[in-house]
């Protein structure tokens, strides 16, 4: 029982909370609709506690041995949980137009984080399956919230799209399940190592049915051949279910993405190629597309997707160091992208801003806001004096090592993040411009304004004292 | 002396910077203006008190301090540590720099005329970081600050500049970061193959010397081509020269006077601290090259700034063609050459910046560069031909000003340069020598054109020098007339250097 409680506190804290939430927008939904956000970051900053608190031991199985806590599954919940914390404080104007869902908005929202949070501690199958539908589930719901019906029409593309992938993760398992007739993870891995001795004959049918599995992960951060979803769902989406989706279902699947690469398909060499290629054409690509966007959103929807590619590129290499680097790459995501995302928030709610020609001359207006928006690109693009460029370094790094059968990928992928810093550098450009215009961004709003130059410091203070994080990435991945 | 921290020098502009851009800080441009200068003087100052308690006999590197936050070092499980560190080379690159920066912001004033907060505060954040170049002592924290240079560059391009002054700026920082790609892919390769080889997990620049280890030749030399791609951007030579002039005839007046006395050098000492002290062996199989290809650089520059029409124009491919001298003496391989190769950089940086003050001080009265439209202005500004006078003969490289020790120097080193190649290296000094009657043509007809030949009409309501520039120019001119008299007193502060930098070569 005890093991149960230190296994599964923060998620059950988090469903306490979604239940609350319903049940108050049952009787305060259109008044007192500002509690619905305190509440939630009430909750979560709860969750943080007792995910730090009561997680002593190294590690805590639950439910039958499919949900696994220890200090991996810690790092990524806290993740998930910092980001639930900044998105709750970047949806305050969405739900003040909506007052009336505000209550049901944060139920979905935090069901949203609470089945994340479960897709990273699952060991098995049909767990893993079921919070990943339920993630996407949640996705769904919050895209609908946007009530113009062009939205409608965008986002429905990522429904049908999603729904195919889920069936080629069902049929994955499927296959799975018919050679080993098992679900958990360790067992699966088991399975494999004596296959492996005896004898080869299932071994094919079974690394296909894992790559089925990882195409319906990777559909899901992004990556290339099945990324044609970004662009419009972001657009239809409104701006804070857009951060809320690059950055909760990017956690999540690369907690998963790494588990199942680490654990299952450590023997092959061939899919660490494809994937570094893979990886590789999706900064390309991602690149090129973002060059040619004029609207905010959809830029940071390809800017997600070459982020994706990085982090796979640092993946591919199926290492504890490659892996420790991706950790801490994401570590820095969240802060850059979030706060990317707050500046652009603050853009649209202050005067509708969406557009790249908007932003002409907003440094005679705002010039701390530009600033901090400018530190923050900076840190997307990984140049210097940023937590981007030691995230990219260590990843760089990590693949140099690993052989010099990545270093053709490592050139491409270098000079492909060219045309990324080139992508972020035309919105810097763009707000450098020098046109007088009268652009008055809303001073009222506190919150974004907060976050935006929180995460511009917060930037400039990890790679200052990025070497205590990176031990704590290093123990992280060992532990995994 | 512990109030000589190399710490403090480097990182004070940025506190500088920081205090500018401070919401409080009132944002009157006249304040704004004194402040910054004062504290430019102040960091001269600072950086002169290094050069005089610096042992010139010393054999390596002097004031090291390692930056630590709270007692850690800056990613240490990685291997990389903030440590800093200046030989001679280094310590008058630092002084040139502070120097530099004074004189642009004292030219400030008349060119800059919007949003001065921004530009001091960049300004004082480029200084910071091309302080952090020359100082770096491990590899990536020298490609950061090397990295960070660009961003207030772009803006300093972009902002005060003219028209087309942004697409200049963008062209230029796409393919310094495609030159940087090609650096940084040099240096992971570096940091892992060392760390495959000995062991141990270090960037630290001293420690990577290639010499002793047993490395594939095809990967020192694939290294040594992406660090020599990374700065010949930076320095320019001839293939990657075409952005530096465009920059410098839209880029704002004080930004010219910068990019010529700051930048350009930051490229020959990665060129002297990477490719040849971390690849020796690599850089005598490739000097012969090296030596083709600084001759090519002084001619196809000289020729090209014989037909510009804009004075900028001449100005720049001038200093692009006077880089080669620097490529020819470093491929030399003994030391007058590298001697005068390193006297060239410092020595073109101080001239070409000077012409370039005197270009603004044109361009500011005219508000033209085109050397047709000028002419005769030695009639209307006597004081700006006299001094700007000296700055040209300088240039070419007349006897007792500052080019022609230099000049002298690289020359009698392809002289007596011991390559295999013998008849390549008399052709080399041969054409060098040659080289420096074109550049006689080329500096001597841009003089004539703006300063003897026909007044024109509207020139001749235009004022001489005021106090300001006339000290600024009188202050170049005495540095070159000094250096030139007397040159062993640069010299001799790198004497050991580039004692250490032939041991490292064998020659």
């Amino acid at each position: 029982m005890t093991e149960i409680i230190s296994a599964y506190m923060p998620e059950f804290i988090i469903t306490v909370f979604i239940i609350f939430n319903l049940i108050a927008s049952l009787f305060f939904s259109t008044y007192l609709y500002k509690l619905s956000k305190w509440f939630t970051l009430f909750g979560i900053v709860l969750a943080i506690a007792s995910t730090i608190y009561l997680q002593i031991e190294p590690e805590f199985f639950a439910f039958n041995a499919t949900f696994l806590t220890n200090i991996y599954t810690v790092f990524f919940k806290i993740l998930i949980l910092m980001s639930g914390f900044f998105l709750t404080l970047l949806s305050r104007n969405m739900i003040r137009e909506k007052r009336d869902r505000a209550f049901e908005y944060f139920s979905v929202f935090l069901s949203g984080i609470l089945f994340a949070m479960c897709a990273v501690s699952a060991v098995n199958f049909i767990v893993l399956f079921v919070s990943l539908e339920a993630l996407s589930l949640s996705c769904y719901l919050m895209l609908s919230l946007n009530k113009n019906p062009n939205a409608k029409q965008l986002t429905f593309g990522y429904l049908v799209q999603n729904a195919v992938v889920s069936s080629l993760f069902l049929t994955g398992v499927s296959v799975i399940y018919g050679i080993c007739s098992q679900f958990g993870f360790d067992k699966i891995s088991l399975y494999l190592l004596n296959a492996n001795v005896e004898s080869s004959q299932p071994q094919i049918l079974l690394t296909f049915s894992l790559i089925l599995i990882i195409c319906a992960i990777l559909f899901k951060v992004g990556i290339v051949p099945f990324s044609s979803w970004l662009p419009d769902t972001f657009e239809g989406a409104s701006h804070p279910i857009g951060a809320y989706m690059s950055l909760v279902p990017v956690l999540a699947c690369f907690a998963v993405l790494s588990r199942i690469l680490m654990t299952f398909l450590h023997y092959t060499y061939t899919i660490k190629i494809v994937l570094a290629l893979i990886s590789v054409i999706t900064i390309t690509f991602g690149s090129l597309s973002m060059i040619r966007q004029e609207n905010l959103k959809r830029i940071m929807a390809y800017s997600m997707s070459v982020q994706s590619g990085i982090m796979l590129l640092g993946l591919c290499v199926f290492s504890v160091y490659s892996l420790s680097s991706v950790l801490f790459y994401l570590f820095c995501y969240l802060f850059a992208n979030i706060g990317a995302w707050s500046a652009v928030i603050l853009l649209y709610n202050s005067a509708k801003l969406e557009n790249l020609d908007d932003l002409k001359g907003i440094i005679f207006h705002r010039p701390y806001y530009v600033i901090a928006f400018t530190i923050i690109l900076i840190a997307l693009a990984g140049l210097a004096p940023t937590s981007g460029f030691v995230a990219k370094m260590y990843i760089c790094s990590a693949v140099a090592r690993s052989g010099f059968i990545f270093l053709p990928f490592l050139i491409a992928a270098l000079l492909a993040s060219v045309i990324l810093i080139y992508g972020y550098w035309r919105i810097i450009r763009a707000m450098f411009r020098r046109i007088e215009t009268d652009i008055l961004i809303d001073n009222s709003v506190i919150s974004p304004k907060f976050i935006l130059y929180a995460c511009s410091a917060a930037t400039v203070i990890i790679c200052l004292f990025a070497d205590k994080m990176i031990r704590f990435c290093q123990l992280v991945a060992y532990y995994m | 002396m512990e109030f000589l921290s190399l710490i403090w020098l480097i990182f004070l502009p940025i506190i500088a910077a920081l205090i500018i851009m401070f919401p409080r800080f009132p944002n009157h441009q006249v304040l704004v203006r004194r402040f910054a200068k004062w504290f430019a003087s102040f960091h001269f100052i600072y950086a002169l008190f290094f050069l005089l308690f610096f042992d010139t006999g010393m054999y390596g590197m002097s004031y090291e301090k390692e930056l630590t936050f709270f007692g850690m070092s800056w990613l240490k499980s990685l291997g990389i540590s903030a440590k800093f560190a200046v030989d001679g080379i280094a310590l008058l690159l630092v002084v040139l720099t502070t120097f530099i920066v004074l004189i642009t912001l004292f030219m400030s004033k008349m060119h800059i005329r919007s949003k001065h907060k921004l530009y001091y505060s960049l300004v004082f954040l480029l200084e910071s970081s091309i302080l952090g170049i020359f100082c770096a002592k491990d590899m990536f924290v020298f490609f950061v600050f090397w990295e960070l240079s660009l961003i207030p560059l772009y803006f300093l391009i972009s902002q005060w500049g003219n028209q087309e002054a942004r697409r200049a700026a963008t062209k230029f920082t796409v393919i310094s970061f495609v030159a940087n790609m090609f650096l940084f892919f040099g240096m992971l390769l570096l940091y892992y193959y060392n760390f495959a080889v000995s062991n141990v997990l270090t960037a630290n620049i001293d420690s990577l010397n290639m010499n002793e280890k047993i490395y594939p030749l095809w990967f020192q030399i694939t290294v040594f081509i992406n660090f020599i791609i990374g700065f010949c951007i930076r320095v320019p030579f001839v293939p990657f020269h075409f952005w530096y002039p465009d920059v410098q005839s839209k880029a704002s007046a004080p930004v010219n006077i910068l990019l010529a006395g700051v930048l350009l050098c930051t490229g020959v000492y990665g060129i002297i601290r990477f490719n040849i002290q971390v690849f020796p062996e690599i850089f005598k199989l490739f000097a012969p090259v090296l030596m083709v290809w600084g001759i090519v650089n002084i001619v196809y520059a000289g020729g090209l700034a014989i037909i510009q029409a804009g004075i900028k124009k001449i100005a720049a491919y001038a200093q692009i063609s006077s880089t080669g001298f620097i490529m020819l003496g470093l491929a030399c391989l003994n030391t007058a050459g590298f001697n005068g190769a390193v006297f060239t950089a410092l020595a073109s940086a101080i001239v070409y910046s000077a012409l370039f003050t005197v270009i603004s001080s044109i361009q500011f009265r005219t508000k033209t560069t085109y050397i047709t439209s000028l002419g005769g202005l030695g009639q209307v500004m006597p004081k700006c031909m006299h001094l700007s006078l000296i700055i040209c003969f300088c240039a070419i490289g007349v006897p007792f000003l500052m080019m022609f020790t230099p000049k002298l120097m690289v020359l009698t080193g392809a002289m007596l340069s011991n390559l295999e190649q013998q008849l390549l290296v008399k052709i080399a000094a041969f054409i060098g020598l040659c080289a420096i009657i074109v550049s006689a043509g080329y500096i001597l007809y841009f003089f004539y054109k703006v300063f003897c030949s026909v007044l024109l009409e509207q020139w001749k309501k235009v004022k001489d020098l005021s106090v300001q520039e006339t000290s600024v120019l009188s202050v170049f001119c005495l540095v070159i007339i000094y250096f030139g008299i007397y040159p062993m007193s640069i010299v001799q502060i790198y004497q050991s250097v580039s004692s250490i930098i032939l041991d490292i070569l064998q020659v």
